[in-house]
């Protein structure tokens, strides 16, 4: 940290105690402040509130407690123009054993089976539409679905990871027949209430529920799932690996890809599917393209999440400029999804390593705050994967691993 | 003055009209009350309890207790269950500024402020256990904290003061030598206090199969049972088949074992889906099957009493089907439940415990990957209108 730096953050500190902001912790503010130094230059501006944005703890509304739903881990969040909030997530496979119990054999409890896949939301949390996507339905759904977009006639664009996964037809995908409970004797999953274990076993849990013979991965998602505003199948666009990330260009109607197997930014033609151009990164390989995304500035922006970093392109792929985020950033990387302010000026960019969304001058890309810390309660992130805005200038993140949440900032 | 006089008397005839649709709509409401049921109602409170500092997080939280002061005490495992990538900043070097392990017990006050934090393995010479695997907390009214734990080793419960200070040690780890000893425990879930005759009831737990009642001072087993009063024995049972005749032994874990006023002690029987009620003295009065169809972990997790002195109500935190069910303690009949499955306020994953406050206030923990604590707060008595009445979000959209 340089001295310019150090004063910048003094400054900082200083205008945000004069606008009585919420600066949290005064007892562990110093460290905060040397480690986000050090790996940023940034500073923590406190829990879940900026000057600008408050949690809502209440958004969305519950689901009918009838259905028992809950979300898988949220791999993708979008907002259309009608400023209704698109979700997807990685439904029943993300969802461990000792909390999906009806979707066992035998039939273990009432809670919980996986909502749909993709999710409507209006801005007060009402669910307008869900979708039941998945296997057997005439198109290749990924294992992992990953990134969503949503163009102007309400088509919605879906990518993924990997390809379907080869679990056994029906496991964990529906509710249990009726009386299965009754006949059957063996008992369900054992849950992990067993004592503390080591940090290995803790890893593992993450997985798909524990005691399970790990499954061969599935092979990398070939395609992006374009669906119709109904939900109806459209086409698969292919010619892809993994494409972690799909952006529209709606001036244009064309659809941009992050294509993680193949490092590349492809372009597609949103009618025909035929492919347009592609690029690389410049300099370093991208490692894991977490976003794509096509600014009110006529640029594309690469979330190129391993190497902690955003490089910016003009459409037809000639490269801009680049900016680091958390710089120092190992383990997961740290540029995940971005966003910007209806206003343009500021640029949201999820860190689901850090654990909070930084704020970025849009037209410098400086770090100039974030929001948020780890956590599992209202404002806090537990892999934040996706960062959207609406018109009004609300905020909405969604969180991967077992954060499984989507939730609302409002705009102040 | 003839207009007067009719303004006047269509006065008189509204103001009649009123009085006549007041006491048709209270006695509407008479008839109702009689005709529904009532129970306490609830309302989470989203924004409980405040942040904690130091970028801390929970591991499974996995007791809960409120001191006579109404302060909330939580003990959860820390390390052992959160993902490397949730605490960042414990490997070496840090892999980035959050997240860091709390404490394994944390106080609060009734506003959610973190009061004090500590907890951990014995040092500066002092002489005690630290549980392989800590695991429930109870206040008595002398400001000290009951802790159980269930690791491998674990055969013992600790005392410490409410600031952390060691009191005293009963049994030992390393032990188990089965439900019938005297000396030692097997992996106890929770303890639960009868001050006023100095015992307290050892739920015995995650390898022992029985209720131990203990003197407070001295920490000798007094007597103990197992289910239906049987002479508890620790022979294999198999996994639960909700279609076979009820085990006559409890199964592993005895998650909980609460005295009454009234001198009747409430066993959770977690995976046999049952509650069984004692008399103080151990004998089988009763038992209540909760969510028979549960597999897996079973429903009966945890049992709190409603705070009027007739304790009229329980409840029961099931964390198999995720929600608190509201029991009428007196006819042991299920009067609602609320809460469903989840990551948002109100919802669970694997509501593990529960304890009430002097005002009537709900405080639930979550094990797994729920790792939380919540605040239910009281709401008064109401008509029931919902045998699940899933997420309680409060009425106000926009608390603060």
């Amino acid at each position: 940290m340089n001295l310019l730096n150090l004063l910048n953050l003094l400054n900082l500190l200083n205008l945000l105690n004069l606008l009585n902001l919420p600066v949290v912790y005064s007892v562990p503010m110093r460290r905060i402040f040397l480690l986000s130094a050090l790996v940023s230059g940034a500073v923590t501006v406190g829990f879940a509130q900026t000057a600008a944005l408050k949690v809502e703890p209440l958004w969305p509304k519950p689901f009918p407690v009838a259905k028992h739903w809950i979300l898988g881990s949220v791999t993708g969040v979008t907002v259309d123009a009608q400023d209704h909030i698109w979700v997807v997530h990685r439904g029943v496979d993300s969802l461990q054993n000792n909390e999906k119990g009806p979707t066992l054999e035998p039939w273990a409890s009432q809670c919980c089976f996986s909502a749909p896949q993709i999710l409507e939301f209006d801005p007060a949390g009402t669910l307008v539409a869900s979708w039941d996507v998945g296997a057997n339905k005439g198109y290749d759904w990924p294992h992992d679905p990953s990134g969503i977009a949503v163009d102007k006639a309400g088509n919605v664009y879906v990518g993924g990871g990997l390809a379907p996964s080869a679990l056994p037809a029906g496991r964990g995908r529906g509710p249990a027949p009726e009386g299965a409970a009754a006949a059957a004797p063996a008992r369900g999953a054992r849950g992990g209430d067993a004592p503390a274990a080591g940090r290995g076993d803790a890893a593992a849990a993450q997985g798909r529920g524990r005691g399970a013979a790990p499954a061969p991965p599935p092979p990398p998602a070939t395609a992006v799932l374009k669906f119709d505003k109904t939900g109806k199948f459209v086409s698969a666009i292919s010619g892809v690996e993994r494409p972690l990330a799909v952006a529209v260009d709606d001036a244009a109607n064309e659809l941009y890809v992050g294509d993680d197997g193949h490092g590349r930014i492809a372009v597609f033609d949103t009618a025909t599917g035929a492919q347009k151009r592609e690029w690389k990164a410049n300099g370093d390989a991208f490692k894991t393209i977490a976003c794509v995304k096509v600014g009110k500035d006529g640029m594309v922006y690469v979330c190129d999440r391993g190497n902690n970093r955003i490089q910016v392109f003009s459409k037809d792929g000639k490269f801009q400029k680049e900016a680091k985020v958390a710089a120092d950033t190992k383990g997961d990387g740290s540029v995940w999804d971005l966003a910007w302010s209806p206003d343009r000026k500021t640029l949201y960019v999820a860190d689901g390593h850090n654990k909070k969304v930084w704020t970025l001058d849009a037209a410098s890309l400086q770090t100039t705050g974030s929001i948020g810390q780890g956590g599992r309660y209202p404002g806090e992130f537990y892999g934040v994967s996706a960062v959207a805005v609406d018109s009004k200038g609300n905020l909405y993140t969604g969180e991967t691993y077992e954060g499984k949440r989507v939730q609302k900032f409002v705009k102040r | 003055m003839k207009r007067n006089v009719l303004i006047g008397s269509g006065f008189i005839a509204l103001i009649a009209a009123l009085a006549i649709g007041q006491t048709v709509v209270e006695k509407r409401a008479e008839a109702q009350a009689k005709n529904t049921v009532q129970a306490p109602r609830f309302e989470v409170d989203p924004m409980w309890p405040k942040p904690l500092p130091n970028h801390w997080l929970y591991g499974n939280v996995i007791g809960v207790g409120v001191d006579s002061r109404d302060h909330i005490f939580i003990i959860h495992r820390g390390e052992g269950n959160l993902n490397p990538k949730e605490i960042y900043h414990t490997a070496n070097p840090p892999a980035a500024d959050c997240c860091d392990v709390a404490p394994p017990v944390l106080e609060f006050d009734a506003e959610g402020n973190l009061v004090k934090a500590w907890g951990g393995p014995a040092k500066n010479g002092e002489k005690y256990d630290w549980p392989g695997s800590n695991h429930g907390i109870t206040p008595d009214s002398k400001g000290n904290l009951w802790i159980g734990g269930n690791g491998p080793d674990d055969g013992h419960i600790l005392v410490f003061t409410r600031d952390g200070k060691f009191v005293k040690q009963f049994g030992f780890p390393y032990a188990s030598a089965g439900s019938n000893d005297m000396w030692a425990f097997n992996k106890v879930a929770k303890i639960s206090l009868d001050e006023q005759a100095n015992e307290a009831y050892v739920a015995d737990g995650y390898g022992n199969h029985r209720v131990a009642v203990i003197d407070m001072d001295s920490g000798k087993i007094k007597r103990y049972w197992g289910a239906y009063a049987n002479k508890p024995d620790d022979t294999n049972l198999g996994r639960y088949n909700p279609q076979a005749p009820p085990a006559q032994q409890f199964r592993n874990p005895v998650h909980c074992a609460v005295p009454s006023n009234d001198g009747l002690v409430y066993v959770c029987d977690r995976p046999n889906d049952r509650i069984q009620v004692f008399s103080k003295d151990g004998k089988f009065q009763k038992e209540v099957f909760v969510e028979k169809n549960t597999l897996g972990d079973g429903a009966v997790w945890d049992i709190a009493f409603s705070k009027d002195p007739q304790q009229t109500y329980f409840y029961l935190a099931d964390g198999a089907n995720e929600k608190i069910h509201i029991f009428d303690r007196k006819s042991m009949t299920e009067l609602t439940s609320f809460g469903d499955g989840g990551r948002y306020p109100g919802a669970f994953y694997a509501v593990h415990s529960i304890a009430t406050d002097s005002k009537g206030n709900i405080y639930t923990t979550e094990t797994y990957e729920g790792k939380r604590l919540q605040k239910f707060v009281y709401k008064g008595l109401g008509p029931v209108t919902k045998k699940d009445q899933g997420v309680v979000w409060p009425t106000k959209t926009s608390t603060h």
